[in-house]
């Protein structure tokens, strides 16, 4: 499970997430989260994904189930990876939308005073997709990935 | 899978110093993401990635040498998707310097001097190029 001063970090500070997927020839493939939800108990978490990125997505999960997750905080580099394994998924809702403007505004506050440019941090935080689809993933692992010596350190279980 | 050609217009995002995001996968089945410095163009056909951390992602792609990689052009408003295979590490030569200047400018200007170090480049060769609007 996801240790809870993780889950504080994921839910206060982290502004960027994606995800990584495999297919069943163990060709892997990426896609960018529009935010994320963390179970009170730390063992599963739902990520919010655009839909220009479900088909394949689905198809990947569908087919093993296997998914990675790496959250970050852009400026200070602090991340981590859960590792887990698809559970089910079901259109965003209302809440969702909401979380995922939250983190969308945690990443352009991020921006903005990184590069103390308006225009860049605009530009740059229009990346964060629209949400369409959520995505439950029951959580297995969880691993340091800020870069240095640490990286790839494993924090649980 | 046959190799595909980089399109010119790929080139100012592969230059922008916005982290890249790229995904391997164990031979076990078990996927990696992680984010990189950057995506180097080597030639048309061929990209290098920084290798400076003995990390999951080297072990995966020299057990299984299909990789990912997003490259975020801010301007264009679009990821670039690149399906990838692991060709070569190089430890010295022009590829390898020019990758470890650019590591340099952007662990100076992102305050992760002595964090960031190029211990080699990884040649990849490029088996698709998709792009997918923001």
């Amino acid at each position: 499970m996801i240790p809870a001063k993780i889950i504080r970090f994921l839910e206060e500070r982290a502004n960027i997430g994606f995800a990584g997927t495999r297919d069943a020839n163990l060709v892997p493939s990426g896609h960018r989260l529009a935010g994320w939800q963390i179970d009170r108990s730390g063992r599963t978490v739902t990520a919010f994904m655009p839909d220009a990125s479900s088909p394949q997505l689905l198809e990947a999960l569908r087919d093993n189930g296997r998914i990675a997750i790496t959250f970050e905080e852009v400026g200070t580099h602090e991340a981590y990876q859960v590792k887990g394994r698809y559970l089910s998924h079901r259109p965003v809702r209302p809440d969702d939308v909401e979380l995922s403007g939250a983190s969308r505004e945690r990443f352009a506050r991020s921006l903005r005073s990184l590069y103390n440019d308006e225009q860049a941090a605009a530009l740059m935080a229009a990346s964060i997709p629209a949400p369409g689809l959520a995505v439950e993933i029951g959580v297995d692992e969880v691993f340091l990935q800020t870069p240095g010596p640490g990286a790839g350190a494993r924090i649980a279980p | 899978m046959t190799e595909a050609r980089l399109p010119q217009e790929i080139r100012p995002a592969l230059d922008n110093g916005v982290p890249c995001l790229m995904v391997t996968c164990s031979a076990d089945g078990t996927p990696n993401a992680t984010v990189i410095s950057q995506v180097h163009y080597v030639d048309d056909t061929r990209v290098a990635l920084s290798f400076q951390f003995f990390s999951k992602t080297i072990k995966n792609v020299r057990e299984n040498p299909r990789a990912w990689a997003g490259v975020m052009d801010v301007v264009g408003q679009v990821d670039w998707l690149l399906d990838l295979e692991f060709e070569r590490s190089e430890t010295e030569g022009p590829i390898f310097d020019a990758m470890d200047m650019q590591i340099e400018a952007i662990a100076s200007a992102t305050g992760m001097s002595g964090v960031f170090k190029l211990r080699a480049a990884d040649i990849y060769r490029v088996l698709s190029v998709g792009k997918r609007p923001f």
